[in-house]
């Protein structure tokens, strides 16, 4: 177990910024996951971390030693691949072994280390097969334990669960979790999937453009988004345009008092935080209903054209055409992108009706 | 019409005759294949075999048994053997690190490596065989500017055997650092990452990864250098020594100038035997990298 510590980290490709100055702390055992759209920097800041991409400039540290220049194989790091990336000419056991032999660890210690870490990942007795003669599932299994038997300082994973299909991912990510937390292993975990982020990690790192946007605790994250891009790229987000005036949104559905300065504001409503009662004087239509089992998704219009999306309990599944009332338990509003620290006081005593 | 109507009606079978068809297109091809290579072949083995006697034509070893019992024969082919396992192993000695440099290497000189290694595939043997005579050769290139420095003269590879084994793993190296770039392609960059990831340096993940991971496209390099090199026929012709020679020259002498086509035919046959054993090599490597990657 170690910490991380990547300051004022930057790396540019052909004269562009990938990222252009980072700071991260990551503390012994804890788990951080990066997520990020597509070109944010996740997987350059993964594998400047693991030795792969040397950074143009700032440090990487783990416990405290500088391993900026060190190579990959002088890392106390290993990783995951997307890919599993197993040799497929050694067996699970010859994959799982390989760093271990390169050590010159004594035979009787690689069986018994090889065995230990297979039952850990639940492949005992997967030893001899050939790699290509397991399920995507147990390739990934063996990818981690290849990574864990090396004994880690800090383990590092690039979207590990990609390739596998819904079921196995919520599995896979279950183990994972049990796993790290017993080991108590120092993990960074780069994903663009949100529930993935959300079910596992200690703590989410948000990036956008190759910076940092929000690095907070899962529920933080998801509750209390601290820019308009995390509100917009964790979850579903309703965003209502309207401009404050005089300590008051403007907007015709939810024109409610908030503390901010006079200038354009987005409100900002979470599908689940809107409730829905039928009303033929109401001011939103329902265009379409999608049932996704657990919940009912309706995607409302006003009569401005505006568009937002509202949970329903199965048994209140509203027609479409049908006129509804609003009302909503929560709501933020952001201003110039930023999280306004507004919070109506009479949202917090109950919910707010349009 | 009703649905039980519907539900009676026969499923129409396949026309008949498909078979016929695909038989018919491939009729063309094979029958070339047939009459410009198979038949030629199994005339010439035949002619090998079958001696006219007074009695009317006898099967005979004769050719044979004087090709493997004269020394001056034996000696064409153990040096023919000897310069094509001497020019593969050279070629990938050669062509394996260029091959890895430039499946691995991310700099712009990558692009001028390749175009270097790629060059004499565009430069005809015959002009290569020149080049290296003036270059090599007594008072050539190489020997002026030695002359020049003061320096004493190289003793030349023109003429001696060492002459055909530089122009074919010269004339080789783009074919063979083609097939390894398209082996190595095989090796994703995570496997090596993976590799190094676990600790391994260069050498160990060449041994390890690399070399494990490419092991059948070596043996189509290797197939295809013997193949290419064994049955050569220009270079060691213009730059080979005359005695020993190798046996493409070997068996032009002896057709045209001591004009034994029997004997001559006796040598082709050996020859070709001997390539159909790495052409057999060749398929079974390539059955097995069909194999492998189902």
């Amino acid at each position: 177990m170690a910490t991380l510590s990547l300051s004022a980290i930057g790396k540019s490709f052909g004269g562009a910024d990938v990222i252009p100055g980072l700071d991260l702390d990551i503390a012994e055992g804890e788990l951080v996951c990066l997520l990020g759209p597509s070109g944010s920097g996740k997987s350059t800041l993964l594998r400047m971390a693991g030795g792969f991409e040397m950074p143009d400039r700032g440090t990487v540290r783990i416990g405290g030693a500088d391993v900026t220049r060190m190579p990959p194989e002088k890392r106390p790091t290993a990783m995951v691949f997307q890919s599993h990336a197993l040799w497929s000419h050694m067996s699970v056991a010859g994959n799982i072994a390989f760093g271990l032999k390169l050590r010159r660890l004594p035979r009787a210690e690689i069986r018994s280390r090889v065995e230990a870490v297979l039952e850990l990942v639940g492949l005992a007795g997967y030893g001899a097969r050939k790699v290509w003669q397991l399920s995507g599932g147990q390739q990934q299994r063996v990818a981690i334990a290849r990574a864990l038997v090396l004994e880690p300082q800090i383990l590092l994973l690039d979207e590990p669960f990609a390739s596998l299909d819904q079921h196995l991912r919520e599995r896979m990510r279950e183990e994972l979790r049990d796993i790290q937390q017993r080991l108590g292993i120092t993990t960074l975990f780069v994903t663009h999937g949100q529930d993935e982020a959300l079910a596992l990690a200690d703590r989410i790192v948000v990036l956008k453009d190759g910076r940092i946007e929000q690095a907070d605790a899962p529920d933080v994250l998801y509750r209390a988004p601290a820019t308009r891009f995390v509100a917009g790229f964790i979850g579903t987000m309703n965003f209502l345009a309207c401009d404050i005036r005089r300590g008051r949104a403007d907007h015709p559905l939810f024109a409610v008092p908030l503390a901010l300065p006079d200038g354009p504001a987005e409100l900002a409503i979470r599908p689940e935080a809107l409730r829905l009662t039928p009303d033929a004087e109401g001011p939103v239509r329902v265009r379409r209903v999608t049932d996704y089992g657990s919940h009912v998704l309706a995607d409302l219009e006003t009569d401005d054209g505006e568009r937002l999306k509202a949970h329903c309990p199965p048994e209140a599944r509203p027609a479409p055409g049908q006129r509804m009332r609003l009302s909503a338990r929560q709501l933020s509003a952001y201003q110039q992108g930023r999280r306004a620290e507004a919070s109506p006081a009479h949202l917090r005593e109950g919910a707010l009706h349009a | 019409m009703s649905d039980a109507a519907i539900a009676v009606r026969p499923v129409r079978a396949a026309p008949r005759g498909g078979g016929l068809t695909g038989l018919l297109l491939v009729f063309l091809p094979v029958g070339l294949l047939a009459w410009l290579i198979l038949y030629p072949i199994l005339r010439a083995v035949i002619r090998t075999l079958v001696v006219q006697t007074g009695t009317g034509p006898a099967l005979s070893l004769e050719t044979y048994r004087f090709f493997f019992t004269d020394g001056y024969s034996l000696a064409n082919l153990w040096l023919t053997l000897w310069v094509t396992a001497l020019c593969a192993v050279l070629l990938l000695a050669v062509c394996l690190p260029i091959a890895l440099y430039l499946r691995f290497a991310k700099s712009r000189i990558a692009a001028l490596v390749q175009g270097l290694a790629l060059f004499p595939m565009f430069v005809p043997s015959v002009i290569l065989a020149y080049a290296l005579i003036r270059t090599l050769g007594p008072n050539g290139a190489v020997d002026l500017v030695l002359n020049a420095a003061g320096l004493p003269k190289i003793a030349s590879p023109y003429l001696t055997p060492a002459g055909p084994v530089i122009g074919l793993v010269w004339d080789n190296i783009p074919l063979t650092v083609l097939m390894l770039v398209a082996g190595l392609g095989n090796v994703s960059d995570n496997a090596v990452e993976a590799a190094r990831d676990a600790g391994a340096r260069p050498f160990a993940l060449l041994r390890h990864i690399i070399l494990p991971q490419i092991g059948n496209a070596l043996l189509v390099v290797l197939s295809f250098t013997v193949l290419s090199i064994f049955s050569a026929f220009t270079l060691p012709y213009v730059l080979g020594p005359a005695s020993p020679e190798m046996m493409g020259p070997f068996m032009q002498r002896t057709f045209t100038d001591v004009q034994d086509p029997r004997m001559a035919i006796t040598q082709a046959v050996i020859t070709f035997a001997i390539c159909a054993g790495f052409g057999a090599f060749y398929v079974r490597s390539i059955a097995r990298n069909r194999e492998a990657s189902r």
